[in-house]
């Protein structure tokens, strides 16, 4: 089933469009990472999907049900936007039960067990001005999942959280789309995304300009070997010999980007050791996610 | 109705603790005080000489130590000092959010928009009076410990009713406020707008068209401007009253159809 549903959606703000003709879907129980500069759209895109912002032209539909005013599922819905808040004169708990009295909950243990599963216990008494970073990141998670939704909409969830943070969350978002929630996550640690996404959407100067499998992005992601040798015009022709697609590089390498010689990089030593050319340096390079994304910006700027 | 309720106790939970509501109890008590105290030097006017002056000055304004100038003071202060501490009572409820970066968790919960709001007015409301009514009691607990002459009959009734509908006047036409609020999202325009309504409806009132101006209205009423109050109309109660709707209005329709990208 799926759970969002965008069709062409426009947003201008004056002169400059925020988001240019997105269409996407995201299916039940899937972790949809959605990546893209700062002002690339996509905080732009998620006040879309909540209903903060009017698209200027398309259509959005959750749940099956195009969301208009009379929206009414917004209790099948957890957001975090932007960096949280929480009103600071109010401890852990008492912001918590503002957000359970909006929510319509009837039971106030879900106040304690979202407390216990962001570990706030320690904080439970704890003034939001009195929060770190970290702690007020994990508040504003408890707010969004407090009511347990099925449908989670993240932007930049893990800012400001310590590492062994960043692993709760990670685990706590895979527990909760094997569980049947859906999530979608922007983040601007792309590796992060790499971690817990099924599919990711890289958007920039508000036009989609990719989506694809985790799979498929390892596939897309550039792998190559780079030698160095004592000489590397000899090392070239030898490498042609043996029929290796080679060619050398500005650094005062060689490129080789065979299959072959990525499966089996010894084969490549091997083979010029017994020329007389051992090699000074041979390095498996595989382009990160990073570097993946940035090059896929760069053939798509305007 | 059930989520009306929920909405206005999470307003009340989010008050708590607010240095904000000491600090608007405590200057709109400085009405009923500073009444008591120019009572008591016009009461012992002979025997503390160096206060001649102030007792001459309390004369003047037709002041008096009885109940009658006590209360009269109090309802021209709401009137005036309504329209100030209120629009700040205003500004902080609907402001806060934006200041406090938490306006964004109030938007896409199956509490409605409106709802949210109408919580927000219904604590406005609740706030003003309670300030009213502490002005209230301060005066009655003042008045009696400086033994002011029993008033002549009927005038409790005929006082309470004018302190009580000046309140209304005064916190209805706060209603623009919540408006100006979440346009600009903060505190800023909404204080500029209560320091703008003050001014103009001094001036205005001074000109001889107060009871056409709402924010003069209260003031008016209240007997501040002293013969003006005569002026007032059927009229200056429907612009005050259409003034006051239109501001809900503005606000509900804002927050509900606006783009919120803050």
């Amino acid at each position: 089933m799926e759970i969002i549903k965008t069709n062409t959606l426009t947003k201008r703000f004056g002169s400059t469009v925020a988001t240019d003709n997105i269409s996407i879907h995201v299916n039940q129980g899937e972790i949809y990472g959605f990546l893209g500069l700062n002002g690339a759209g996509k905080t732009t895109l998620i006040r879309m999907l909540l209903g903060m912002i009017k698209p200027d032209s398309g259509t959005i539909t959750l749940f099956g049900n195009e969301l208009t005013l009379q929206f009414r599922q917004w209790n099948e819905i957890g957001y975090l936007v932007e960096t949280p808040y929480s009103y600071p004169n109010l401890s852990v708990y008492e912001n918590l039960k503002v957000i359970y009295k909006l929510r319509q909950q009837n039971n106030l243990k879900v106040i304690d067990e979202i407390i216990e599963k962001l570990k706030l216990t320690k904080y439970i008494n704890t003034k939001a001005n009195a929060l770190s970073l970290g702690n007020q990141q994990r508040l504003g998670l408890a707010k969004a999942l407090i009511h347990k939704p099925k449908l989670l909409i993240l932007d930049e969830p893990i800012n400001g959280l310590d590492p062994e943070g960043i692993v709760e969350v990670r685990e706590l978002l895979t527990d909760l789309a094997k569980n049947g929630s859906t999530i979608f996550l922007s983040s601007h640690i792309l590796g992060e995304i790499s971690k817990v996404a099924n599919r990711i959407a890289i958007i920039h100067e508000g036009r989609l300009i990719k989506e694809l499998t985790t799979e498929e992005l390892s596939s897309q992601i550039i792998k190559k070997i780079l030698v160095q040798t004592t000489d590397n015009q000899k090392a070239i022709q030898h490498l042609q010999n043996a029929n290796y697609s080679v060619e050398p590089i500005e650094t005062d390498e060689i490129e080789i980007t065979d299959s072959e010689a990525l499966e089996k990089p010894e084969l490549i030593s091997k083979l010029l050791t017994e020329n007389g050319l051992p090699p000074k340096q041979i390095f498996l390079f595989t382009e990160d996610l990073e570097m993946y994304f940035l090059r896929t910006i760069k053939g798509n700027k305007r | 109705m059930k989520q009306q309720i929920c909405a206005l106790q999470a307003e009340l939970i989010k008050i708590k603790y607010s240095k904000i509501i000491w600090a608007t109890f405590i200057a709109f008590a400085l009405a009923p005080i500073m009444g008591a105290v120019c009572i008591f030097i016009i009461q012992g006017g002979e025997a503390l000489g160096k206060t001649g002056a102030l007792v001459a000055k309390a004369k003047a304004m037709n002041f008096e130590a009885n109940w009658e100038s006590y209360f009269d003071i109090l309802t021209q202060t709401v009137s005036v000092g309504g329209i100030l501490v209120f629009g700040f009572v205003a500004s902080w409820i609907f402001g806060r959010e934006y200041s406090d970066g938490t306006a964004k968790d109030l938007l896409s919960l199956p509490t409605s928009r409106t709802q949210i709001l109408n919580a927000k007015f219904s604590l406005f409301v609740l706030w003003c009076f309670l300030l009213v009514l502490s002005n209230l009691l301060l005066a009655f607990v003042f008045g009696a410990l400086l033994q002011l002459p029993p008033p002549g009959s009927g005038w409790l009734l005929q006082s309470l009713g004018d302190y009580f509908f000046t309140t209304v006047l005064t916190i209805i036409i706060g209603f623009p406020i919540a408006f100006f609020a979440l346009w600009s999202k903060g505190y800023l325009a909404p204080l500029g707008f209560v320091a703008l309504t003050l001014v103009f409806a001094q001036v205005i009132a001074a000109t001889g068209y107060g009871s056409y101006f709402p924010w003069s209205v209260p003031a008016l009423y209240s007997g501040v401007g002293g013969e003006y109050k005569i002026l007032l109309d059927n009229y200056s109660y429907g612009i005050l009253v259409l003034t006051s709707i239109a501001g809900y209005i503005a606000t509900v329709m804002y927050w509900n159809y606006a783009d919120q990208t803050k």
